[in-house]
């Protein structure tokens, strides 16, 4: 093997040497090896913003941005100093949206523990209660406990209706935080710990290591049990987490809680089980004896799609960063969450990526920062700094803005614009909230209203015509149209969930006067429906019914509905102005769908594909892109190969393989060569050799050789088996 | 909705090439031709060969590769940002990710990792990395002034200990960290479960971030939907260079001499040491009887057998048969019948060969 201590054979001053040749041969054979070291330490991060930012101003991004990659236009001369900025920027934003996300979650989450954290302490309390042990008798494993209920073991099952553990790990580690600032001694293993190959020892170390100290390399409850009983250890209790109980071994996870059963009143753990299937998920694992050691308690955690509408309204509706996203953006996000992966954690890795882009795409992006703070209005002040007459053009050249024929007479208005940018997603938010108030009793996501109502092409007010109410009754289609459903909806409401429905809005529109004057409106018309409905007595039957007294309840709840119909069609009319039709939202709206995409999913198996099928088109080259169908010489031997390939089934004949790849070579070359390579068939003329064709074959060969290995190496063949050793295998039919 | 009728499509697209491709195989007959029909050169000549060939395109595969410098700035904003970077399209991307290193990541330390070797062993990597990061925490105490008495010594540190270590709490610039690249995290040292799980974990450390390259189509495969959005934290970047895998390939078997033909005096060498005196004797004595009757199907094996006991190198037929199973299984001998129909013992090597191997054995 080669010498690995690689970091002690480089003096550290040699570190960044020329990279001669044979420096990089001896590297390619190494295992690893340091190319260079850190340059002389903290010269960069020295630098301060501040002092820079005085003298640098943006530069002139759009000549480029036209002809070039977007990189080249957002990087240029003075990138560092832009780069630092952005990457400022980029970190405080998505601070910001990291820590909303986090509070939600903890807010969804909160409730479910402390309800953990109850039923931990009333069952130790019921543990103590029955009985206090003397030191002696608590650290030895005799004598036996014969009662079966002192060998119970308490235990948490919490179901995650998640079928990916990646969301919950954060749940459990966020559990296991609180449960210790509650006091109690917690350790967290995962399926990891519980594996067949280490068996039961592997995991009484890792509680042992969590418990007692870092080195115990030993597997005995005894140095458990006397832990417990050292200092005051024993006046809380022990509590063992794992989150991904499907994953674990079953007869090891057995086993443990069979030894710590034994134990149960000596030292009281707790046990809490992720479990992500269903609540009888530990039948399936765990063997019977265990299983009647287990004393269990159900608790449910929150769906991940009610998750996500908690995160969305976070992110999105209530005053976060200032950073949002297209439609489409929107939609992707929204389909790659409900058919690719279901989990939030993807969801907030693909908005990370978006931010991330944003950043790297969009040159006034960096203005974002003033969207974080909290004032308004700053804009206009020495902030402004930062836009240069480049910027100033680059900003006037943004297709919102030329869209609306704001010209550069305008100029003036630019702060005013950039405020309204700022304040706009107020009253938009709020209509979107209020929608989904109504949505709610119909089921509606948050997920499916934002998605569609950030569509800037869409035309709400058209349900509102009378035709459309007709037939809005009668016809079912409308799947993805979420305003005629909550139109829909409405009508069906009850009297009671209309009055909690107005409840809401009020609380919604509160910090808007122009919308919560017309909910405020709604007042009467809801106090006259409750009227109707106390005559009856009835307040909260369902209506439709044909019985006379009820027509009056109904014809005020259907004027009821009407007026709030009204105030929907207003507050859609009046403030539904999605992001992307306002002036200079490109600031703060990612648009690019296909960047994101690519970043977040990679295809290396079309991809790869694809470059060989049609490697002129990443080469463009002159000489290979007039070729049509034809197989030209001048092509990347791999790739004739690989097109080759196609021509063939499941096997590939390597000699007749070989025989078309050189056809391909050598079908420019004279006819004598052709002559000669049917002759050098017969392989026992050996004065070949001699004959100066053969060093021809011999490249031809070596290259055939290395076209094979490559695809190898791509995993699109496999090698001849000794079954089959003239023949490799195709693994790939498409992408 | 599109994007599933897409779906839909490339995968009905895969189905029908895959039975097509089935069909194809049972309706025309496959073909018979063997590779031995084709003369082939020897392998070190074609080795030697194969290190000469020229590069085709090699003008356009600059381009590229200079386009893909602009994009540079992005990539190191990516990984400030705490992403790790994941490369993979056809060609080689080794030079590409290493230029990209010495150019752009000079404020960082850089460790590569050669994943396409077999011999990577990532403790020793992890080791390596706790030393920079310790000399580099180092560096920093002392600039700033703090200086902390917080000396790291990596006794015989476990792997959990290297890895909370490289995992400790970032400094308020959070830009202190190594950049580890990975050639070929998919390659054939890194493919077991085991070794991407401690680059997964060695990829969350908050002083380590990971630029990566795959080429294997199926690479994807090796992680778990944990290990992808919590700890490597791809961003995907699609950079096909086309450039020749020269240094990933070179402990692949060239498949034209691989197989029975190929038996060269080297390997036939290293089986025989591996075996006892006394059945290299045997063989000895069959490689020169080969030698000195070069016009001859082989030896017979009774010949072999009465030679062999003559000198005491074999007491039975038994233990004769022994070594010529051992023989047969490494395909060092093969067995054929002569005119007379006796059973001939004959070594699949030239002249050449087989000389240069008693020279070897004999050393």
């Amino acid at each position: 093997m080669a010498p690995s201590g690689t970091v002690t054979d480089h003096p550290p001053s040699s570190t960044t040497d020329s990279f001669n040749s044979d420096v990089t041969a001896e590297n390619d054979i190494r295992p690893f090896f340091v190319l260079h070291k850190a340059s002389s330490g903290s010269s960069l991060h020295g630098k301060s913003i501040g002092t820079l930012k005085s003298k640098r101003r943006i530069e002139s991004p759009t000549p480029k941005i036209a002809k070039k990659s977007e990189v080249e236009s957002v990087e240029e001369e003075d990138g560092h100093f832009f780069s630092t900025l952005r990457l400022k920027v980029f970190e405080t934003v998505w601070s910001k949206i990291e820590k909303a996300i986090e509070d939600v979650l903890r807010d969804s989450n909160s409730k479910i523990f402390s309800g953990i954290h109850d039923w931990i302490r009333e069952s130790f309390e019921s543990i103590i209660s029955s009985g206090a042990l003397k030191l002696s008798e608590a650290v030895r494993s005799y004598p036996v406990l014969t009662q079966a209920s002192s060998k119970q073991l308490f235990t948490a099952l919490v179901l995650t209706r998640n079928l990916e553990m990646v969301d919950d790990l954060l749940t459990f580690e966020e559990l296991d935080l609180y449960l210790k600032s509650q006091g109690c001694h917690v350790a967290k293993l995962s399926s990891m710990d519980f594996s067949a190959k280490s068996g039961v020892g592997g995991c009484l170390r890792g509680l042992l290591r969590q418990f007692v100290m870092p080195t115990v390399d030993v597997a005995d409850v005894t140095i458990l049990a006397s832990w417990y009983r050292e200092n005051k250890n024993h006046e809380n209790p022990v509590v063992v987490i794992v989150d991904d109980t499907e994953r674990c071994c079953g007869p090891v996870l057995s086993d443990l809680i069979l030894i710590l059963s034994e134990w149960a009143v000596k030292v009281p753990i707790f046990f809490i089980m992720g479990v992500s299937t269903a609540h009888d998920a530990p039948r399936k694992i765990l063997s019977v004896n265990a299983l009647q050691r287990l004393c269990a308690s159900k608790f449910t955690l929150s769906s991940p799609a009610e998750r996500m509408d908690a995160v969305l309204k976070a992110v999105f509706l209530k005053p976060c960063s200032g950073f949002t996203v297209s439609y489409k953006v929107a939609l992707f996000m929204k389909s790659y969450f409900l058919c690719q992966d279901g989990t939030l954690t993807s969801f907030v890795r693909t908005l990370k990526i978006a931010c991330l882009q944003h950043f790297s795409l969009e040159p006034l992006s960096i203005m974002l920062e003033h969207f974080c703070q909290d004032h308004v209005n700053q804009l206009s002040g020495e902030d402004t700094g930062l836009l240069t007459e480049a910027t100033m053009k680059h900003s006037f050249d943004l297709p919102s803005v030329t869209r609306n024929k704001i010209t550069r007479s305008t100029f003036e208005m630019l702060p005013q614009f950039l405020s309204d940018l700022q304040r706009m997603p107020n009253p938009w938010s709020i209509v979107v909230l209020c929608i989904y108030e109504v949505g709610k009793f119909d089921k509606l996501r948050l997920l499916d209203i934002f998605c569609e109502i950030l569509d800037p092409e869409a035309h709400y007010l058209k349900y509102f015509s009378p035709s459309e109410i007709v037939n809005c009754q009668s016809h079912n289609s409308g799947r993805n149209n979420v305003i005629r459903r909550v139109l829909r909806k409405l009508r069906d409401l009850s009297p009671s969930q209309l009055s909690s429905m107005l409840k809401s809005w009020e609380n919604l529109t509160a910090e808007f006067s122009e919308i919560n004057d017309k909910v405020m409106e709604l007042h009467p018309f809801m106090r006259s429906v409750e009227a109707a409905g106390q005559r009856q007595g009835l307040p909260n039957s369902p209506k439709k019914h044909t019985s006379r007294s009820h027509s009056k309840l109904e014809k005020e709840v259907k004027a009821m509905t009407d007026k709030v119909a009204a105030v929907i069609e207003f507050m859609l009319r009046e403030y539904m102005k999605p992001v992307e039709t306002i002036p200079f939202h490109e600031i703060l709206c990612f648009k690019n769908v296909d960047k994101l995409q690519s970043a977040l999913l990679g295809d290396p198996r079309g991809k790869i594909q694809s470059d060989l099928l049609e490697s002129h088109n990443i080469l463009h080259c002159m000489c290979c892109s007039q070729r049509g169908t034809t197989l030209l010489p001048s092509m990347h031997d791999t790739s004739i190969l690989y097109t080759l390939a196609q021509e063939h089934a499941d096997v590939i004949n390597l000699h007749d393989w070989y025989q078309s790849f050189k056809t391909i070579l050598i079908s420019r070359n004279s006819k004598a060569k052709q002559k000669s390579k049917s002759s050098s068939k017969s392989k026992k003329r050996k004065d070949i050799c001699e004959e100066p064709e053969v060093p021809a074959e011999a490249l031809i060969q070596a290259r055939f050789c290395r076209a094979v290995m490559e695809l190898q190496i791509a995993g699109l063949i496999r090698m001849p088996s000794k079954r089959r050793p003239d023949f490799v295998q195709r693994v790939t039919f498409g992408s | 909705m599109e994007d599933i009728d897409n779906i839909e499509e490339d995968d009905c697209g895969f189905s029908r090439n895959y039975f097509l491709a089935k069909e194809l195989g049972g309706a025309s007959k496959r073909s018979v031709h063997k590779l031995s029909d084709i003369h082939i050169v020897d392998e070190q000549e074609l080795r030697e060969t194969a290190s000469t060939i020229e590069m085709k395109h090699a003008k356009e595969i600059s381009e590229l590769l200079s386009d893909y410098k602009t994009m540079y700035p992005k990539w190191v904003f990516e990984l400030r940002c705490g992403f790790g970077l994941l490369m993979y399209g056809f060609g080689s991307k080794k030079a590409l990710i290493e230029n990209f290193a010495s150019a752009s990541l000079t404020e960082y330390s850089v460790v590569v990792i050669n994943g396409y070797l077999h011999s990577v062993n990532l403790k020793q990597v992890l080791l390596a990395l706790a030393e920079l990061l310790s000399e580099l925490l180092k560096c920093r105490r002392k600039s700033s002034g703090s200086l902390s008495k917080g000396q790291e010594t990596f006794p015989s540190p476990s792997i959990d200990d290297l890895l909370s270590f490289l995992h400790g709490p970032q400094s308020e610039d959070k830009d202190c960290f190594i950049c580890v690249v990975v050639h070929n995290i998919d390659g054939p040292a890194l493919r077991d479960p085991e070794s991407q799980q401690t680059l997964a974990r060695l990829a969350s450390c908050s002083h380590i971030r990971i630029v990566a390259s795959i080429d294997h189509v199926n690479a994807p495969l090796l992680w778990d939907k944990k290990m992808v959005h919590t700890q490597f934290n791809w961003l995907w970047h699609y950079v096909p260079t086309f450039a020749p895998y020269k240094v990933e390939g070179v402990f692949f078997p060239l498949v034209l001499t691989q197989g029975s033909t190929a038996q060269t005096a080297k390997t036939a060498a290293i089986v025989l040491q591996s075996l006892t005196p006394n059945a290299q004797n045997v063989f000895k004595i069959l490689a020169e009887y080969q030698l000195s009757h070069p016009d001859e199907d082989g030896m017979p094996t009774d010949d072999l057998y009465s030679a062999s006991r003559e000198r005491f190198f074999v007491s039975s037929q038994v233990t004769l048969n022994s070594h010529l199973t051992e023989f047969k299984d490494h395909e060092l001998v093969k067995t054929k019948r002569n005119s007379d129909g006796q059973e001939c013992l004959n070594i699949p090597l030239t002249s050449d060969a087989l000389r240069q191997l008693l020279l070897d054995l004999n050393q």
